[in-house]
């Protein structure tokens, strides 16, 4: 057997149900850690207050991906139906008045666009895709898919502490409270 | 946030909106929108040539103030149009955000019954000779020939112009159009008229259930289908038959797509003054105006889309019978305006609520639901107007007379008539139930909504 030193990930602790992740989720927030998650089978409404977390940046990607999208469009249509090979088709000018014809062009590209930032920007954000999440290495952790609502606080957030964070735990209800270590290779 | 709300939050007897802060309005914009209506019915069915002197007697001003008269009752049909439609939407999509809001909808709803005192003048061919003007071609050539059918009559009409006529016959004639008309505002009328009544007979039930709730959801789905085709049929008949010889399968829609969101905005505005009056304090929070700022977001695009498919194909296909609305429409200054739609009743409020905060800000989205009011406005003035000038003004050199000078008083004072009309009911129903219902099994869910 050979000892290798394996990096802390943080701690897990597991909440009797939704309503005590909710007020001990608060409690983590007014802690002021910063590098930590809620964990549960489904999606509970206002945790994104209770855990304080901020409105998501990914709007403004998206709406530069819409403006990206439709300039597109226009530089596309444009260059093409009027620059570079005028196309005259039922009698219509071919200058910028024809921009009408463009219309379809431009909201489709404004979409396409804004629909690819959104699901790649959220893949981005979310660090996704990945192969591992260092909490598998928990085994009580596998219940979070069943019944099981868990607080994981990172050992990377500036606040973490071996003794203070599981007092911390303790102390606002958490149960069953364990050290994760990083398994992955 | 704000803390939980609970039943001890909602009031036992409901919200009642007092007349004491609102008599002064009520009483002046009674007074007007009456007197108004009194006098405006009677110079329209019997203003004929000559019964009075000067402008007041000549056939342009009475036609002038025809159109002007149609425009702002369709502007206000709309509206109370809009609110139907989503009292309707409510029940049928089972929705708990809306309950804090329904009472409102169920009352702008409730105002197009009483709609039917302005459409009075438009069922006389003293001003239908203005507006409708294939009516009248109709009428005589039915009476010229009396022992053919409609539409030979028609081919028969010297004028070649009622060829087209005659070959719309089917639906374009006298009987069918007098008949639609009148039933416009009773099948309608009834059904918003029974779900506001089921809705408010549950604020006093002792022992408020699910019965009513149930009884106006299967009720709304025969009233969805009534308003959609109230809604199209009303547009085909008083504003697309302007010009007989123009058609557009999508107009209906298109005024649908206007007059949804302009009702949510006159919602907003509502729920926005009677909280600062502080009504609606428990129940209606930024979380609503959030969603009834998404719903005004989203029928800012299908405005957009409708009328710019409605274009778009007349444009590309450009045959000669489609084309003539878009053609008067950007004639001269017509097509100024047509431009300032595109920018100002679709882009710029696409851009100002994009974001999400901006439509929890109730200074914003005052500013804002005025704002597409005004579009409104003109988006109504683009579909009737331009059709005033060739039918009531005079033909130069085959160039038929674009705009009335000064007519543009006219719209206003019959705007503000209606509009005088339109406060007055909405304010009678709003003091005439609680606010809100707050015995509906749902009311707290959607004083809790979060999303």
């Amino acid at each position: 057997m050979s000892h290798k030193v394996r990096r802390v990930y943080g701690y897990l602790a597991e909440f009797k149900n939704a309503s005590q992740l909710y007020k001990a989720a608060e409690k983590v927030r007014d802690a002021g850690f910063k590098k930590w998650d809620c964990y549960s089978p489904y999606p509970i409404h206002g945790l994104d207050n209770a855990m304080g977390i901020r409105s998501s940046i990914l709007p403004y990607f998206v709406f530069v991906g819409g403006v990206t999208g439709f300039l597109t469009a226009i530089a596309l249509a444009y260059t093409t139906q009027v620059g570079l090979y005028a196309t005259v088709v039922q009698g219509k000018p071919a200058n910028i008045f024809t921009v009408p014809a463009f219309f379809p062009v431009m909201f489709e590209l404004t979409i396409l666009f804004s629909g690819f930032t959104v699901l790649f920007g959220l893949l981005g954000l979310m660090g996704l895709p990945r192969w591992n999440h260092p909490l598998f290495a928990s085994k009580q952790f596998e219940r979070v898919t069943d019944d099981g609502f868990f607080i994981a606080i990172e050992a990377r957030d500036a606040k973490f502490s071996a003794e203070g964070t599981k007092a911390l735990l303790a102390e606002i209800g958490g149960e069953n409270i364990e050290l994760v270590e990083d398994d992955s290779e | 946030m704000g803390h939980f709300v609970t039943s001890k939050d909602i009031a036992i007897d409901g919200d009642h909106l007092t007349f004491g802060k609102l008599s002064g309005l009520k009483t002046i914009t009674g007074l007007v929108g009456g007197v108004g209506l009194v006098v405006g019915v009677l110079y329209l069915v019997f203003g004929v040539k000559g019964a009075f002197g000067g402008d007041l007697g000549s056939s342009k001003f009475h036609g002038s103030f025809a159109f002007a008269w149609l425009f702002a009752v369709f502007f206000f049909l709309t509206i109370s149009l809009g609110g139907c439609f989503w009292t309707f939407l409510h029940n049928l999509s089972n929705a708990g955000w809306g309950t804090s809001v329904r009472r409102l909808k169920e009352n702008l709803g409730f105002v197009f019954p009483f709609m039917i005192l302005f459409c009075i003048p438009f069922m006389f061919p003293n001003v239908q000779q203005y507006l409708w003007e294939w009516l009248d071609d109709y009428r005589n050539a039915v009476k010229a020939h009396p022992n053919l059918s409609a539409s030979d009559a028609l081919f028969r009409s010297a004028d070649t112009h009622d060829h087209l006529l005659a070959a719309k016959t089917f639906y374009l004639n006298d009987k069918m159009w007098y008949l639609r008309a009148a039933l416009f505002f009773p099948v309608l009328g009834f059904f918003i008229w029974k779900i506001r009544n089921l809705s408010i007979k549950q604020d006093t039930d002792p022992n408020p259930g699910t019965k009513n709730l149930f009884a106006a959801r299967g009720l709304s789905s025969f009233a969805m289908i009534a308003v959609g085709v109230t809604l199209t049929f009303m547009a085909f008949d008083w504003v697309m038959a302007l010009d007989y010889s123009w058609f557009s399968t999508m107009f209906g829609v298109y005024v649908f797509a206007g007059s949804a969101l302009s009702s949510m905005a006159v919602l907003i505005l509502t729920a926005i003054i009677l909280r600062k009056m502080g009504h609606l304090e428990n129940v209606v929070t930024q979380e609503h105006y959030h969603i009834m700022g998404k719903f005004c977001f989203a029928f800012t695009v299908f405005w957009a889309y409708v009328s710019f498919s409605q274009f778009f194909l007349i444009w590309y296909a450009n045959i000669t019978e489609e084309t003539r609305y878009f053609l008067l429409r950007n004639t001269e200054n017509w097509n100024l305006l047509s431009l300032a739609l595109v920018f100002l009743h679709f882009g710029l409020p696409f851009l100002a609520l994009l974001r999400a905060d901006v439509k929890k800000n109730t200074k914003f989205m005052t500013i804002f639901c005025i704002y597409i009011l005004v579009m409104h406005f003109l988006d109504v003035y683009h579909m009737i107007i331009p059709e005033r000038g060739p039918s009531v003004g005079l033909v130069t050199d085959h160039q038929p007379q674009l705009w009335i000078s000064g007519a543009w008083l006219l719209d206003l004072l019959a705007f503000a008539i209606v509009a005088c009309g339109f406060v007055f009911i909405y304010l009678r129903h709003l003091t005439s139930a609680s606010l809100y219902p707050n015995r509906d099994p749902r009311i707290l869910e959607s004083a809790n909504l979060h999303n």
